[in-house]
């Protein structure tokens, strides 16, 4: 790809300037997708006891006989956590299988 | 009886899988990260099943009856800790390759002093963390048979070690898998058959609204073997063994003897139990000090970063074969954590309406082991309190055996080769002295503590594991800059003021932040390893190496062969 024939993944094995850019830019997404994650999570689950403070209503209002509060702390949290981590792996996989592609270059 | 034969059929069936394990166990490999060749389902069963302790099955049910719905909290920062993980460690660790954290810390900063300093620290957060697994052990099986609070510790420390020492990871792996289920089978089938069979949810004022724990219609009797301290909340007349007398609303007293309650009387709290009404008892927030808003937030940090610290845990993800199958597997991990916690909270609740003398014994701990019987007496009762106490003993059995496989390892792979006069021998056979070794010291504590809350030793790990390991790893994996001194600077604050704040506690009492100081311990752990890795980065070695090993995808040839 570049001059004299040197390939990415030479780049990146001899830890050269350009190695390093290329390494550096995926540990920066990589980190930034890792990020928007836990700031759309401590949103939600940072949100939550302020949330159950400011609106007492909840404690109050039953929901299948359970005060909501209860539900609310109780079980939804656990399928978010689960949806949150799916669409988090697959964006992960996708960033890696791209920074592969770069690397490898258009021959493979 | 039914519960003896339960509790057998599954340290049987534990000892049977840990055999056929054994046969699996032949190379060293095979011993210390199962052969890398663990299915992203197989491993998800087996973390949860290493994670869910005895604090998992018993403690969390027994806090929430004791302190309310602040207890929820727990159990959602356990299984977001391991979205933490996901995020941040999973796949950048497998890749990296090595074996424990000492090794990571070793070869990450270029320092064998770090791999010393590492390996200390993993000895203090497993074995104390051992120590609780025991004790619960312990309890379990004096409640199910009767038997000496020592038999159980002695049972269930020597089955653990056998299994471990002879079987190593690959046969753990699927002890721990088995475990998993049979924990949720356990938790989950006698809730909703007791909520079948009660038709719902009883006495309610108690549970939401104004009311305090009361006897039941029968009136209530209770045998206090040891003086105990309680504290009326509300007027009411009682007979201690047999000798009527009153007691006024606020009052404390000393009782010893059998303690018998007119129907509906309001019941007295032991000692360190707060009497709290229906209705702050069901508040996940509070202005009570276990559900302050900044107690919440602390405990939330100290479980969820301590998760990530915990070397048990992060010993299995090597067990995976690349770093993708890391991330599905800690995604499937997610998924059976928060099943298994669905379930918890209803013990918590028909404890608090139904077997309202652990408020006066003070041992909520129980709960989950005493609350079938009561509920419903008769043959279905004995079946159900079966099998909790069976999924009990999985519980301490297989935390147990993934401690003492991280405790094996690390004295075994990061200590002993370190010791000039030391014995030699292949390293699978100085796993297998290790590990047997390991056992004894927390064997002999637990046999010593039996005094000791399990929540509070559970909690150290945690705070402790959330400020040492938690941003070592954190910043070793994302950050090129972190130099061996800042580490070693940052473990040794993490470790200072985390357990100091908790011993100040522990002895002289305080407010939420002595108890849980992780949202102080933590961020000040992250600033020394920061500062001092910056003073110190020009005699830092390249990281650049390092840093392709943890993060280059697979297929690149850049995966660490170790």
């Amino acid at each position: 790809v570049s001059s004299g024939g040197r390939t990415p993944r030479d780049e990146l094995a001899e830890s050269t300037a350009v190695g390093d850019v290329y390494l550096r830019r995926l540990v920066r997404a990589q980190l930034t997708l890792s990020l928007l994650a836990v700031v759309a999570f401590g949103a939600l689950l940072g949100a939550l006891p302020l949330a159950l403070i400011l609106l007492p209503g909840l404690d109050d209002m039953l929901v299948l006989g359970l005060p909501a509060a209860l539900w609310i702390v109780g079980a939804p949290m656990f399928v978010l956590l689960v949806a949150l981590g799916f669409l988090y792996r697959r964006r992960a996989d996708a960033l890696d299988d791209a920074f592969r592609d770069l690397v490898r270059g258009p021959e493979s | 009886v039914i519960a003896v034969a339960a509790v057998t059929a599954v340290v049987l069936g534990t000892v049977g899988l840990g055999a056929w394990g054994v046969r699996l166990a032949r190379t060293t490999s095979d011993v210390f990260v199962a052969s890398r060749a663990v299915s992203p389902w197989w491993n998800a069963a087996a973390i949860s099943g290493e994670y869910l302790s005895a604090a998992s099955f018993l403690g969390i049910a027994g806090l929430e009856m004791k302190l309310g719905a602040g207890a929820l909290w727990l159990p959602l920062g356990f299984t977001a800790g391991y979205l933490a993980l996901l995020l941040f460690v999973a796949a950048p660790l497998r890749r990296f390759g090595s074996y424990t954290i000492p090794d990571f810390a070793e070869a990450r900063l270029e320092s064998p002093f770090m791999r010393l300093v590492a390996a200390a620290v993993v000895l203090v957060i497993a074995g104390f963390y051992l120590v609780p697994q025991l004790k619960g052990a312990g309890l379990t099986l004096g409640v199910v048979t009767g038997s000496p609070y020592w038999v159980g510790v002695v049972v269930v420390g020597l089955i653990v070690a056998l299994i471990v020492a002879l079987g190593g990871m690959r046969g753990i792996t699927y002890v721990q898998a088995y475990q998993y289920w049979v924990k949720t089978f356990a938790i989950c089938v006698p809730a909703c058959v007791l909520l079948l069979h009660l038709g719902g949810l009883p006495e309610r004022a108690a549970l939401f609204g104004k009311e305090l724990p009361r006897a039941p219609a029968a009136g209530l009797s209770v045998q206090l073997d040891g003086a105990t301290d309680v504290e009326f909340p509300a007027a009411t007349s009682y007979r201690l063994d047999g000798v009527v007398r009153r007691a006024r609303a606020g009052e404390e007293i000393t009782l010893k003897g059998r303690l018998e309650l007119p129907p509906r009387a309001t019941v007295p709290v032991a000692d360190g139990t707060d009497a709290l009404r229906g209705e702050d008892w069901s508040a996940p927030v509070s202005g009570d000090t276990t559900a302050t808003p900044l107690y919440v937030y602390s405990l939330l940090l100290a479980t969820v970063l301590g998760t990530m610290g915990l070397p048990h845990i992060l010993v299995r993800f090597y067990t995976n074969p690349d770093g993708p199958a890391a991330r599905r597997t800690t995604v499937r991990v997610l998924g059976l954590l928060g099943l298994f916690y669905l379930f918890p909270v209803v013990y918590g609740l028909l404890g608090r309406a139904l077997v309202p003398e652990l408020y006066i014994t003070g041992t909520t701990d129980e709960v989950v082991l005493r609350l079938p019987e009561v509920a419903w007496p008769g043959l279905g009762g004995e079946i159900l309190a079966a099998i909790v106490a069976a999924g009990a003993f999985a519980a301490f059995m297989s935390t147990a055996s993934g401690l003492l496989v991280s405790l094996g390892g690390t004295i075994s792979y990061d200590i002993w080769p370190r010791l000039r006069h030391g014995p030699g021998g292949s390293r699978t056979r100085r796993f297998r002295v290790a590990a047997a070794l390991a056992m004894v010291p927390p064997m002999l504590l637990a046999l010593v503590a039996h005094d000791i809350d399990i929540s509070l030793l559970v909690g150290w790990a945690f705070a402790l594991a959330a400020s040492t390991f938690c941003p070592l790893l954190l910043l070793g994996i994302w950050w090129a800059g972190l130099t061996a001194r800042g580490a070693a600077a940052g473990l040794v604050v993490g470790t200072v003021v985390s357990s100091g704040a908790i011993f100040t506690s522990l002895l002289a009492g305080g407010g939420e932040l002595l108890q849980q100081p992780a949202v102080v311990s933590v961020p000040l752990a992250f600033l020394t390893m920061w500062l001092v890795s910056r003073a110190t980065a020009s005699r830092a070695p390249d990281p650049s190496a390092h840093m392709l090993a943890l993060h280059a995808p697979e297929g690149l040839g850049f995966d660490a062969a170790r």
